[in-house]
């Protein structure tokens, strides 16, 4: 509680304020942006904190990712086009109702069940993540490991067009992490003699190159032309009688939300689509679905936003990302010198707890703004691909060369441009490689650890009950869709025989 | 029309081809020196490049489906001009230095992209690259590449 409180005061340094609620107008105004997602967006502005300071830089990020969720559900409600995918539920009934006339309604009810959403998640994760880390403390080496590979294992499901390309992916991001010198024997790795990769590949440059330039040159191949906007006047908050009404949607979506989230690897997008689903199969309104129903925009918005702080469980207890966004979150944090696990709660307390605060702050600020400038940032999505993409491009030049002042740095970056466009092109998703890239040094200094401990007797694991589990549950989510096809596919040869 | 072929053994081949090359390369890292207990330095690269086999086998082995229209158009003379005036931009930086390349960049492009008039381009490559001086250059005081006009300017 005192760390908590300690975390709150934090919020009353001035600057640490303004990067909240700067993070809040950036998070909304290029959530609102079709095509250019929270991870996109904190992705680019990530060169920007590393002159912040720990605090002020992950509070910031940490208020992008909250109000980037909010942000994508104005142009899915407006313009039928969610600036984020985990808006795209939304858009389902969000956009029927714009159509209908009740677009101030839908965005009224989707700012409410947003920021519910956001706040129940951010107390789950005050709660959950220190009892969490306090079951970790028992973690050794190969627990970390076998944690580390079930993360990875969860990229299968993350996003891309297949299992196995999701790991693939995966996979690449392990072995880029293996570029440079190994920290065990101080041999270079597929450094080639080339100086700026003999201390491995930056995640900046990375992540920048893989979602911004990826995203650009993608767009280049399409050059839509801008949206047509539908008329509003102004959001309008719910009534009591709209409420009432949404108020199961509302709780069934938290919980799904931050249940999702806290999972390895599923982020927003997943538990927005599940939450639209389950809130559909609980409504005493099914006839609504499809129509335009306001329990169809309250469901995903809480179950999306839900998850940004049930994602930050895992990231900031076990040093796992709980999704891709959070994923760049935990690679800004390394970049602070900051390692996450559970020796975090107890080395830098005031740190986790400024983070939860500025959480909280961020979805009261969005609440406000989305019901007062709910009209502005939906002119957002008027801005002209051929001005936004461009400008896109040079803020990630300008970023990939700043941190380090390396011209390495821009071609690792334009590298991994073209790595992004690839994998759009081929249904593969760049968040898995992110997850690999950011996991790869602990899989890698975790197994070595262990086989150290074993005595080089892989065997060994098989002593570590938590380590077993893991290992257990890592496959079975692996092979389950395979043993599931084929006992349908025997069900239906019984059936026929 | 697009011909509908399982696209994923192209892409296997492509993985595999990458993974080898990665498992050639370990061989040609530093002898670790002796003694140290424990995988060496190439063994955990080896390790992933074996995963990586095994999963482009895996995919060879899926039925896969052409991406659609909607999900890869084809690349137009518009996509390779873009593309080109983005290789082009490391070139220009190190010639006109970052503040003379963003306003050139972001006029051709915009204008390959189409839509907009020349005067809004100018106009917002003006005002873009003003703003980004004043905040990067003035506000958080990151130098960046000057090129060769910039230092015969004294910059």
């Amino acid at each position: 509680m005192e760390a908590f409180l300690g975390g709150l005061a934090i919020l009353i340094d001035p600057y640490v304020m303004l990067m909240v609620l700067l993070g809040t107008v950036l998070g909304i105004f290029v959530g609102a942006l079709p095509g250019i997602s929270g991870s996109t967006t904190i992705a680019l502005l990530l060169p920007m904190t590393i002159a912040m300071g720990p605090i002020p830089a992950i509070c910031f990020l940490g208020a992008i990712y909250c109000a980037a969720n909010f942000g994508g559900s104005i142009t899915a409600i407006m313009v039928n086009a969610p600036g984020d995918p985990s808006a795209s539920a939304t858009a389902l009934e969000g956009y029927k109702m714009a159509e209908k006339g009740q677009a101030g309604l839908a965005l009224g009810m989707s700012a409410i069940s947003s920021a519910i959403g956001g706040i129940f998640s951010i107390v789950v994760l005050i709660f959950a993540a220190p009892l969490l880390a306090r079951a970790a403390y028992s973690f050794g080496p190969p627990e970390y490991f076998a944690l580390a590979l079930f993360g990875l294992s969860m990229c299968a499901a993350i996003g891309g067009d297949s299992a196995v390309k999701n790991l693939i992916a995966a996979a690449l991001g392990l072995l880029i992490a293996t570029v440079g010198m190994d920290l065990t024997t101080g041999i270079e790795r597929f450094a080639f003699g080339i100086y700026e990769l003999s201390d491995g590949i930056g995640f900046v440059p990375v992540l920048i190159g893989l979602f911004a330039v990826g995203e650009m040159l993608d767009q280049a191949v399409r050059r839509l032309g801008k949206a047509e906007i539908i008329h509003l006047d102004a959001a309008r908050v719910p009534g009591w009688a709209e409420f009432r009404k949404c108020n199961r949607s509302i709780w069934i979506g938290s919980g799904i939300g931050t249940f999702i989230g806290a999972l390895p690897a599923l982020g927003a997008t997943t538990a927005a689509l599940i939450g639209y689903n389950e809130t559909r199969r609980w409504s005493k309104h099914k006839h609504e679905f499809g129509k335009g129903s306001i329990e169809g925009v309250a469901g995903p918005e809480a179950a999306n936003n839900a998850a940004v702080g049930g994602s930050m469980v895992p990231t900031l207890a076990l040093g796992i990302p709980g999704s891709a966004t959070t994923a760049i979150i935990l690679a800004a944090l390394i970049v602070q010198g900051v390692r996450p696990g559970p020796h975090l709660f107890n080395e830098q307390p005031t740190l986790l707890y400024a983070v939860f605060a500025s959480m909280l702050a961020a979805n009261l600020f969005y609440l406000v703004m989305g019901l007062s400038m709910a009209k502005l940032f939906a002119r957002i999505s008027l801005i002209p691909p051929a001005i936004l993409w461009p400008a896109v491009f040079v803020l990630s030049i300008i970023g990939a060369y700043g941190p380090n002042q390396s011209m390495g740095d821009v071609y690792v970056m334009l590298a991994a441009g073209v790595v992004g466009f690839l994998f759009r092109r081929t249904g593969f998703s760049p968040a898995p490689l992110i997850m690999g890239l950011v996991l790869g040094g602990m899989v890698e200094e975790t197994l070595k650890q262990s086989l150290i401990i074993f005595g080089d007797d892989v065997t060994g694991f098989l002593g570590r009950p938590i380590a077993l589990v893991l290992f257990v549950v890592t496959l079975a989510g692996l092979l389950w869709p395979a043993v599931a096809r084929l006992l349908r596919v025997a069900r239906a040869r019984s059936a026929s025989a | 029309m697009r011909e509908a072929r399982n696209p994923n053994p192209a892409i296997a081949a492509s993985i595999a081809a990458v993974a080898a090359i990665a498992f050639a390369g370990t061989f040609w890292f530093d002898p670790v020196p002796p003694g140290l207990p424990g995988l060496g330095a190439a063994d955990f690269p080896r390790l992933i490049c074996l995963v990586l086999f095994g999963l482009a086998a895996l995919l060879a082995l899926t039925q896969g489906q052409a991406p659609s229209e909607d999900d890869a158009p084809r690349l137009d003379g518009g996509a390779w001009a873009v593309f080109g005036a983005c290789a082009l931009f490391v070139p220009a930086l190190e010639i006109l230095g970052i503040w003379g390349a963003i306003p050139l960049y972001l006029v051709i492009v915009g204008r390959i992209w189409g839509g907009v008039s020349v005067v809004t381009l100018g106009l917002n490559a003006a005002g873009l690259t003003l703003a980004l001086w004043l905040v990067f250059s003035k506000i958080f005081r990151l130098t960046l590449p000057t090129g060769w006009l910039g230092a015969a300017l004294g910059g």
